[in-house]
């Protein structure tokens, strides 16, 4: 097979922009297991309703008939969405896991199960089954591109890729070099120090979902700009990106970054070489080798089994 | 003491199922059809255009002076689902069925569910030829055959200049056999496929097939699946810059896959489906009712009922075995989507799929 | 006042008449045939909550890829019945009863392949895993074509009986009433064995467990195969007695509908998640028939609350009853520890 470069430029670059979706997910997947070691099965529902307020938002704009230009539309619809889905994240931690923090863990397991298929079903209820885009003008806005050598890049991949980076690079900030990231670095590592330090954990606790979920907010509202939503793109999506959480070292907020990225590659480079019909078996098939083989992911620490 | 109490509620509950339907008295026919999902809007105008005919029919006495009702399932595009959906339509005692949508529900609730009960089904929408190959004598439709409409699609796409052509699907039932018949009428024409692959329907990021199909720059983009996952393939297909237009069949043919794909990148898209009168009678009835435009089905599950209906007007008895018979009888039928004949297999012979091509943001008839 | 052992007995004798009496008590009913179907699900259904039970409730071990089993055994139970791959003639292999063990081996060992590389993993991960090979399977049923014929589908002849087919839902109900009846005795033996007793000490802790001489992989291998096994069986009834299956039936949905039967009815417990099958599988076409029972004109469908319902009912059973409808007296003592017998209070609130 003659290996052409402009090919698998385009395609990596492909499959950096889906990443750097999946990326801005697992960061909150990342973080609440980081403190929590718990899977917060609900998360990739987070993501999905912060997707559909971004849509709202959009829609609301025109129906209330204010006409902002589309950068500063765009803007609005992040914030309201990146907000509520702060708020529905900490709600959910408040409400459905800090009751059952002395629960056994299957109990918590189930629990987010059940709350995500909820979150997922009255969403369904609320705004049906059918496929949405959001407005031509946000979608269309974007499209053209410029070729960069033999590959294309679209505005709006552009605008993807650089949002997530800001977003990224804000988290690192965050996480490093606020008091904030320092509390909660503290909460992770070992929470009964970090409370006789002072720290109140149950802040903490909160704070991380709610970091974590306007995260996947802003990937949310990206995957809306890009494709089309359902209600369903929580759990498949979600998925995805609790892979690449698992592939980059769960709890590890560079490797959640890394994993993301990687593993949109990964498909891009499978469906574009391989087959389109066997992408997910390929993305499931990582998940499951790395499990076995390396559990700990790639930049997590060598950890055998976590008592 | 417990598990006693169990079995009482168990056996209880289940014998309350069976409590009698509504005592409506009266001719009951089904129309069965996914009201949820992705398809839920072609499963709405299923269910209109059966809903019409029988409003219409009871609007003139019924039929034999018994009013017609009219009872609803969703199969939710699921055949699981659809074979429950099957069996309570059957059991409430309906004498046939319009429906389903998905050829992937239609052919097993036909030969598993309708057939033993002597049910008619006349489906306004499944495609794959494989439906009425079985010597089934219960299965009519009232739609073309997937044969049929691979081939007029191939036949027009090698008049129209397209030479060489990447033929993709979405892998169910209804897209792969879609493309295997294109691909198959295709390279017999002379035409050359250099790809054939498939997408996982549901998924939304086809940008890394896109790339591939690009690389191999051909004149046409064939693609057997419906409208959700079509909308995005053009347009994700534009914003890397490939250029040939998209070709798909009646799955496509939905104002949804304009709106989802966007104007501009659905522009030039080739779609095959029977030509038909879009400011007709019909039409303006429909819109007046229902508040839309017919939806692609809407027009063959209106005639679906009409035949039906007209069947058991017409049968000597109103029971199954006799509706079945008469409208196997059907002999130039007029509906609003032509004139209907079954041939033994209970498909139209001379069943012509024609091509719209997606001009303005909307379908305009190209050829007949 | 006879002794509880003597009531137990009866009880058990009471819902066996039932179990076995069924099609004869329902054969009477308007709808009979959909009633009888309905019969039929249910008892797929509490098939596999046992099965998913062993694993999920006994063992401790979240297995949310559970409906692959099922697939796997109705595929492999579908090419036996063909002879052969999918092209082949629909039914020129040699049929149902060898269909049967074929299924069962081929999910046994697909539950071998999952757990052995799943031994070291805990609780989250080995969920998420899986629930990653459960998407596997079927998407591979959907890929290889020239297996099962993809998303076309596989038409699977009805099982033979001395020559004649059984297509009769009253005959076809006995079947996998005895496939019920011998999961559960299977299941209720293991329970009361040594093994049954390393399952839950696994579950438990699993490190002390080790530490008290139980062979912990070998443990967790056999839930897995016990659990995947049944599923396996249940898969090669559906698949005959449907007549046709194709992937998008064995889907993760599944799984979760059977893991809220398995947490309404109490994990662990073998009289709960029968319960909870029998519930939540009737629940649906109860709350289907529901307008023609109450009389009420047109045709509101309640199924789009389904899941809504399935969902909400595992967060609310963890919040109130974790321990589900019918616990084992272990369990219960396990998640209230001291309060007396029958007393309750809210898990979290302690």
């Amino acid at each position: 097979m003659d290996l052409d470069l402009g090919i698998l430029g385009q395609q990596i670059l492909n499959g950096l922009t889906i990443g750097s979706m999946y990326a801005l997910i697992a960061l909150g997947y990342t973080m609440v297991y980081g403190i929590l070691q718990l899977i917060n099965f609900a998360h990739g529902e987070v993501f999905m309703i912060g997707s559909f307020l971004g849509l709202g938002t959009l829609l609301g704009l025109e129906a209330l008939h204010i006409s902002l230009p589309i950068p500063l539309a765009l803007l609005v619809a992040f914030v309201v969405a990146m907000a509520g889905a702060a708020l529905l994240g900490m709600g959910i931690e408040r409400i459905a896991y800090r009751p059952l923090r002395s629960s056994p863990r299957l109990a918590l397991l189930i629990t987010a199960l059940g709350l995500s298929i909820v979150l997922q079903n009255a969403v369904m209820l609320l705004v049906g089954t059918e496929d949405r885009t959001y407005p031509e003008a946000f979608t269309e806005a974007l499209i053209d591109g410029f070729d960069l050598g033999p590959i294309h890049i679209s505005y709006q991949q552009l605008f993807t890729l650089g949002l997530a980076l800001v977003l990224m690079v804000g988290l690192t900030v965050l996480v490093q070099r606020t008091r904030l990231g320092k509390a909660m670095r503290a909460t992770a590592q070992d929470p009964v120090t970090a409370g006789l330090m002072g720290i109140e954990s149950n802040r903490v606790i909160a704070y991380t979902f709610a970091i974590g979920s306007a995260l996947a907010a802003a990937g949310g509202i990206l995957f809306g700009l890009t494709y089309s939503i359902n209600f369903f793109i929580g759990y498949q999506a979600g998925l995805k990106a609790f892979i690449a959480a698992v592939l980059g070292g769960i709890g590890n907020i560079p490797g959640a970054m890394l994993g993301g990225l990687l593993l949109g590659v990964v498909e891009a480079l499978g469906a574009g070489y391989v087959s389109g019909t066997w992408k997910d078996v390929i993305a499931f098939g990582i998940l499951v080798l790395v499990l076995i083989f390396r559990p700990s992911g790639l930049l997590g620490e060598r950890v055998a089994e976590k008592v | 003491m417990r598990r006693f109490v169990t079995a009482l509620i168990a056996t209880a509950a289940l014998t309350s199922l069976g409590m009698p339907a509504s005592a409506a008295d009266g001719v009951k026919i089904g129309v069965a059809a996914p009201l949820t999902g992705a398809l839920a809007k072609m499963g709405a105008d299923i269910r209109n255009g059966a809903d019409l005919a029988v409003q219409e029919i009871n609007a003139r006495g019924g039929i034999k002076g018994q009013k017609v009702s009219l009872i609803i399932g969703d199969d939710k595009g699921d055949p699981r689902e659809g074979i429950t959906v099957a069996n309570k339509l059957v059991q409430t005692g309906v004498l046939g069925v319009v429906g389903h949508l998905n050829s992937g529900i239609s052919i097993p609730a036909s030969k598993e569910v309708y057939s033993p009960a002597k049910v008619t089904m006349i489906t306004p929408a499944s495609t794959n030829p494989e439906l009425t190959e079985r010597g089934l004598k219960n299965v009519f439709r009232t739609i073309g055959r997937d044969d049929q409409q691979g081939k007029d699609a191939a036949d027009y796409a090698l008049k129209a200049g397209y030479k060489i052509a990447v033929v993709l699907h979405n892998k169910n039932a209804y897209g792969q056999g879609l493309a295997d018949v294109f691909k198959k009428n295709y390279e017999n024409g002379g035409g050359k496929v250099l790809m054939f692959d498939g997408i996982q329907t549901g998924d939304k990021d086809f940008t890394p097939v896109l790339t591939r199909v690009k690389a191999q720059k051909p004149d046409l983009v064939f693609f057997g699946g419906e409208y959700q996952d079509g909308g995005l393939l053009v347009a994700q297909a534009r914003k890397i810059g490939l250029k040939a237009p998209l070709m798909g069949g009646d799955g496509l043919f939905d104002s949804l896959f304009i709106k989802l794909a966007g104007k501009k990148a659905a522009e030039g898209s080739i779609v095959t489906f029977p030509p038909f009168d879009k400011a007709g009678a019909f039409a303006k009835t429909y819109k007046g009712k229902y508040g839309a435009e017919p939806g692609a089905y809407s027009g063959y599950s209106y005639d679906a009922a009409k035949v039906l209906l007209d069947a058991i007007a017409k049968a000597p008895k109103a029971d199954r075995v006799s509706v079945m018979a008469q409208v196997g009888k059907t002999r130039s039928f007029k509906g609003v989507t032509g004139t209907i004949t079954f041939n033994g297999k209970g498909d139209q012979p001379g069943f012509k799929f024609g091509v719209w091509r997606v001009q303005g943001g909307d379908f305009q008839l190209v050829t007949k | 006042m006879p002794g509880p052992l003597l009531r137990g007995k009866a009880a058990m004798a009471v819902v066996f008449a039932v179990v076995l009496l069924l099609p004869h008590i329902l054969r009477f009913m308007p709808q009979s045939d959909y009633l009888m179907d309905v019969a039929i699900t249910t008892a797929i259904y509490v098939t596999l909550a046992i099965g998913l039970n062993v694993t999920v409730g006994l063992a401790g071990l979240l297995d949310l890829g559970y409906i692959a089993f099922y697939g796997l055994g109705a595929y492999a139970a579908a090419i036996v019945i063909h002879g052969g791959a999918a092209q082949a003639a629909v039914s020129g292999g040699p049929g149902f009863w060898v269909a049967l063990p074929v299924a069962l081996a081929v999910a046994a060992i697909a539950g071998l392949a999952i757990g052995l590389p799943t031994l070291r993993l805990r609780g989250d991960y080995l969920a998420i895993v899986t629930l990653a090979f459960g998407q596997i399977a079927k998407l591979s049923e959907n890929n290889w074509d020239w297996l099962t014929n993809g998303p076309q589908g596989m038409e699977v002849a009805k099982p033979l009986l001395f020559g004649a087919e059984l297509r009769s839902p009253y005959v076809l109900y006995y079947i996998i009433a005895v496939i019920g009846i011998v999961t559960w005795a299977c299941v209720r033996n293991l329970n009361n064995s040594a093994v049954g007793r390393a399952w839950v000490a696994i579950r438990e802790d699993e490190i002390a467990a080790g530490a008290m001489g139980i062979n912990v992989p070998k443990m967790k291998l056999l839930a897995f195969m016990t659990g995947a096994a049944f599923a396996g069986l249940a898969g090669a009834f559906f698949a005959s007695k449907s007549g046709f299956i194709s992937p998008p039936s064995f889907d993760f949905i599944e799984t979760i509908i059977i893991l809220a039967m398995v947490v309404l009815g109490g994990m662990g417990s073998l009289p709960g998640v029968i319960l909870g099958g029998i519930i939540l599988a009737i629940l649906p076409e109860f709350l289907r028939s529901l307008p023609s029972i109450l009389q009420m004109e047109g045709s509101f469908d309640i199924t789009p609350y389904r899941m809504l319902i399935y969902g909400g009912a595992m967060v609310l059973i963890m919040f109130w009853r974790p321990e589900g409808l019918l616990p084992e007296a272990h369990r219960r003592r396990e998640l209230h520890p001291n309060l007396a017998e029958g007393e309750r209070k809210p898990v979290g609130h302690t």
